[in-house]
């Protein structure tokens, strides 16, 4: 298992953000769906090595992250994508790309190579060279997913991923999410659930800091014949859980 | 800018491509080559030194850095030399401490850095590459000192005299940035903690300078610096083990 989480708990101040989780994931694209403040954000925080946890364990690729040596060894073979990327706006996406391929520890020797594949498979040959401060609101998603993606990674973590995204783009990225879904183990939040229909072999849902389901899409369907409120089956689905939830 | 579609396009107008040529492979050599930065002396020097081609990147471009670092330098040469030539008062030695306490706690955190999240999950951790940035900082203004004070047939222990100081000041800002998470409060504490030494000076020998100028105090700064650096490592620590 890449990742495996038992009882995990994230507290700020009294407000309990992630409360008693427990979760096992190999590889496959994982949904993490919830509504706002339901604790997705915290939860990716805490498995991008970023913020502690304040209760439980939590271990990423077979390492406890507490320790220094297995803490680096997972930030080598992690892939994050906040959900407000800050970039700094004077670096080309080459720039931006390397400098973070480097701090990965990449060999730097593979380094331009792989900057390079990772701008393509995003789709941003063509804006290589480019400042990050000329580049859309989608570009800069797309440029943030590349650093994700530069390592190759085992884990990959992304926040809200396709914000900004237009449909054509959108469509080329779940692709691009099964493909790493083949060999890495690939977590993404998001409360599209059109993205998670098309891409995720497994969804986790989320309410105020607790997993309230976790299964396949075609479960979480399921759950929203006859009851439920949306469009589409999933968001049934989705709706029916969180209000048996609340219930 | 050529692409990869000019790369096939091309390619296609002299016919159809040999079976066993990948021409997206093809690009994607071309694009490393043609896309990748060189590194620079500087960077190549420091890869060798600090045994990591990410650090000496960090270091050569301080992307949040180099604005402050600049500023700094110039408010303190600029205003220092002005001030001293009129008044005959070290004003850059005095000055100098809290310009660069204010300058490192805004080195650190999400206050200065647009990328801390990201940075914060890479594996050449955010704090290596802060200390490295310091100690570049401090050891070009040592450097500088030193070839100031050889210039103007001063002795070395003028430099050492607001360098020590510089330290002790540079640790209290870090360590009440980095527990509030504020690098106001950095600035405060390093400021206010600098003034508080130069009055102690006052009170004890009569003098404001001695805070800069009397040996007595290198080991007090000394010892604060190692307890506020000490602070630091704690404040940004990632607990072990985690139930």
């Amino acid at each position: 298992m890449n990742v495996e989480l038992t009882e995990l708990t994230r507290k700020f101040g009294h407000t309990r953000a992630v409360s008693g989780v427990t979760l096992e994931a190999g590889p496959g694209v994982f949904g993490l769906l919830g509504p706002n403040g339901a604790g997705k954000t915290s939860l990716l925080r805490m498995m991008a090595t970023v913020l502690p946890p304040t209760s439980g364990t939590l271990r990423l690729l077979g390492r406890d992250p507490g320790g220094y040596g297995p803490r680096r060894e997972i930030r080598r073979r992690l892939g994050y994508l906040p959900q407000n990327l800050g970039y700094y706006p004077g670096f080309t996406v080459v720039d931006f790309v390397e400098y973070f391929a480097l701090l990965k520890d990449m060999p730097p020797g593979q380094v331009p190579r792989a900057v390079a594949t990772a701008i393509e498979q995003v789709g941003l040959g063509d804006k290589a060279r480019a400042k990050l401060r000329t580049l859309s609101g989608g570009m800069l998603r797309r440029a943030g997913i590349a650093q994700a993606i530069v390592n190759q990674p085992e884990l990959l973590l992304l926040d809200e991923p396709t914000a900004g995204l237009d449909p054509e783009q959108r469509v080329a990225f779940r692709a691009l999410l099964r493909e790493f879904g083949q060999r890495a183990t690939v977590i993404v939040s998001t409360h599209l659930v059109e993205d998670v229909a098309a891409a995720c072999t497994e969804v986790t849902l989320m309410d105020s800091g607790r997993i309230v389901f976790h299964g396949t899409p075609d479960e979480l369907i399921a759950r929203g014949q006859g009851h439920g409120v949306g469009d589409a089956p999933l968001e049934r689905g989705y709706s029916a859980v969180l209000a048996a939830a609340r219930s | 800018m050529i692409g990869r579609d000019d790369l096939t396009s091309g390619y296609h107008d002299r016919g159809p491509a040999p079976g066993d040529v990948d021409l997206d492979r093809v690009w994607l050599g071309v694009a490393a080559q043609v896309w990748c930065r060189q590194p620079g002396p500087a960077e190549r020097a420091a890869g060798r030194l600090l045994r990591s081609p990410g650090l000496a990147r960090a270091l050569v471009t301080t992307p949040s850095l180099l604005l402050g670092w600049v500023i700094a330098t110039v408010v303190i040469l600029l205003a220092g030399l002005g001030f001293t030539l009129s008044t005959g008062t070290p004003w850059v030695a005095l000055l100098a401490p809290a310009v660069a306490a204010a300058g490192i706690a805004y080195a650190y955190g999400s206050g200065i850095d647009p990328a801390w999240e990201l940075s914060q999950s890479m594996a050449v951790s955010d704090r290596m590459v802060l200390l490295v940035r310091a100690l570049a900082v401090f050891g070009l203004n040592a450097a500088l000192g030193l070839a100031a004070s050889a210039a103007s047939g001063a002795a070395a222990a003028v430099t050492f005299g607001w360098l020590v100081p510089m330290t002790a000041m540079c640790a209290l800002a870090l360590a009440a940035a980095t527990v509030t998470r504020s690098p106001n409060v950095g600035v405060a504490a390093g400021s206010a903690g600098w003034v508080i030494a130069i009055l102690a000076g006052q009170a004890a020998e009569g003098r404001f300078t001695a805070a800069i100028t009397d040996s007595f105090f290198v080991l007090p700064y000394l010892a604060f610096a190692a307890c506020c650096a000490a602070v630091v490592l704690f404040a940004t620590r990632i607990p072990r083990g985690t139930s």
